[in-house]
């Protein structure tokens, strides 16, 4: 037994479990999921218990890259972030691999991830049905109970196993394996690691683009960081004022062209 | 509004039962109805704390199925709560039928907004300048992304069920209407802006290939790199894009088409 490891798996384990997209404890969604599981803090929390910070956050830039716009509607998931962002994270970290190496050990651990999260929907149904019939023998405790308690009872062992067991019995077995992974897979996977990114920014410009002209304001930025070596924040206020000036623009009626925002709004409007 | 059954503190609960337990038991059948229903139970108890049946039947009405972005779909928690007031009050326009329709009618064009708008705008930008002022391993970012991030949303989605609340059933214009689709689409500007530089800064591919031609060798990169640095990682994102938005290729398999082509790269590159 690693006293040592066995503490850090318990504490990576717990967050796993806090930041999951069900649990409610940290102000729901808001401070769990989209804030602790974000790769971004999850990295510096991790960091934190495994005793490195500063490559915890690294590690947790790099692969927050990949899941920067990750948006689940109706509950639909690509990967579960919660596992990349716990257990993925700190396995990477303990078996000292790269930051591209760690972002591809990481996408498959939360392409995985994604069965856990289905079935523990499917056990909540059993819990929904439970806490209707309740509220019909207008038994209010009850209702509770299978609203709250019975589901968070289940996620927790859904996320705190898997969690627990990946970190304490994963780390060994995947320093040995990318010990003895031939150079050729370990640059596969660095090149992997630097192109799975462009799959999260895809997404999010799927999501997002509903007329192609919006491609020039990416263009733009891409162009402002690539030959301006601008920073973030300077990139930012400039989008600031560029989107102020667009508002301003479309909010006078009758100086738009025809192609421009007024008729499109008036076709969705109709 | 002249009357009044329902007093702040009854509100703030409701508003943070909300936010707490949205998703508390979510279920492929159910989704959200549990959260809903936990939020509306405050509200339920304040407005029929003498009439059992009456309680019941407002807390049944909500374990319906139900769906939104939750932190924007504040408001819906919020208009239904105005609604369940007028309901008690007695006003004989607002039937358990008109408060259900409204629920589902606002979800849907509600978390399209949200979606778009938290993780598909607020979220990203939040996190590219976090990412920026971490990028050294600095704590800096992450804090930063924490504090903006939680206050942005408590106080906004706050905002957002009192202003619900407030405006009952007339607050379905003010936040669909025509200058909130304005305020998005400069939103919506701002944030492809800010992702382009994000793209730059994070997505990485060189091509190491280097052919020696009558003596001189060519280095394709550094070419690439007289031109249009960073054109490699630029068309990869429009390569991905244009395969999931135009021809429905899903994020996995994507993955693996690139897994592939990158075993197959290497493999080349090791050849000569």
């Amino acid at each position: 037994m690693n006293g040592t490891l066995l503490f850090q798996a318990v504490a990576v384990s717990i967050f796993c479990y806090l930041g999951a997209l069900s649990t409610p404890w940290l102000l729901g969604l808001t401070g769990g999921w989209y804030t602790i599981t974000r790769p971004l803090v999850s990295g510096m929390i991790v960091g934190l218990i495994l005793g490195d910070l500063k490559q915890g956050i690294l590690i947790g830039v790099a692969i927050q890259t990949v899941y920067i716009a990750m948006v689940t509607p109706g509950g639909q998931m690509p990967a579960d972030l919660n596992f990349v962002a716990f257990p993925a994270i700190a396995l990477a970290m303990l078996s000292n691999a790269s930051t591209e190496v760690a972002v591809t050990l990481a996408t498959t651990i939360g392409v995985l991830g994604t069965i856990v999260f289905n079935l523990y929907q499917v056990v909540n149904s059993f819990w929904n049905h439970r806490a209707v019939a309740a509220i019909q023998e207008g038994d209010y405790r009850k209702f509770r109970l299978n609203a709250i308690a019975g589901p968070q009872a289940t996620n927790f062992i859904s996320r705190f196993l898997p969690s627990f067991l990946v970190v304490y019995f994963g780390s060994g077995f995947a320093k040995t394996m990318l010990d003895s992974m031939p150079q050729y897979l370990i640059d596969v996977m660095s090149y992997l690691g630097g192109v799975l990114p462009a799959i999260g920014i895809a997404m999010l410009l799927t999501a997002v683009v509903k007329e192609n002209s919006l491609f020039l304001f990416f263009l733009l930025g891409f162009v402002c960081i690539v030959f301006l070596n601008l920073n973030m924040i300077a990139l930012t206020i400039v989008a600031g004022v560029i989107a102020y000036l667009y508002y301003t623009g479309s909010s006078k009626k009758g100086v738009v062209t025809p192609n421009g925002v007024v008729d499109e709004e008036d076709e969705e409007e109709f | 509004m002249t009357e009044k059954l329902l007093d702040k503190k009854t509100l703030t609960k409701s508003y943070h039962k909300w936010m707490m337990y949205n998703l508390v038991a979510m279920s492929f059948e159910f989704l959200e109805a549990m959260g809903f229903a936990l939020s509306m139970e405050p509200i339920a108890d304040k407005l029929y704390s003498e009439e059992p049946e009456k309680k019941k039947e407002m807390m049944e009405r909500h374990t319906a199925f139900y769906n939104t972005e939750p932190q924007v779909g504040a408001l819906i928690n919020g208009i239904s709560a105005g609604l369940e007031e007028q309901k008690a009050l007695g006003n004989s326009g607002i039937t358990g039928e008109l408060i259900n329709s409204l629920k589902i009618g606002l979800m849907g064009p509600l978390a399209g907004i949200g979606d778009s708008m938290v993780p598909g705008m607020l979220i990203p930008i939040l996190l590219s300048i976090g990412m920026g002022l971490s990028s050294n391993g600095s704590i800096l970012g992450v804090l930063f992304y924490i504090v903006a991030y939680n206050c942005i949303m408590y106080f906004g989605s706050r905002y957002l069920f009192f202003k619900g609340y407030e405006l009952g059933a007339e607050s379905v214009d003010v936040f669909t209407g025509e200058k909130a689709q304005q305020i998005t689409k400069a939103i919506t500007v701002l944030g492809m802006t800010v992702i382009g530089g994000v793209a730059a800064s994070y997505v990485k591919l060189e091509i190491p290939a280097k052919f020696a031609l009558t003596g001189t060798e060519i280095d394709v990169q550094a070419i690439l790199d007289g031109i249009f640095p960073k054109l490699a990682p630029l068309l990869v994102i429009f390569f991905s894009w244009y395969l999931m938005a135009k021809k429905n290729v899903s994020p996995v398999k994507l993955i693996m088409l690139y897994f592939i082509v990158a075993f197959a790269g290497v493999g080349l590159a090791y050849l000569f």
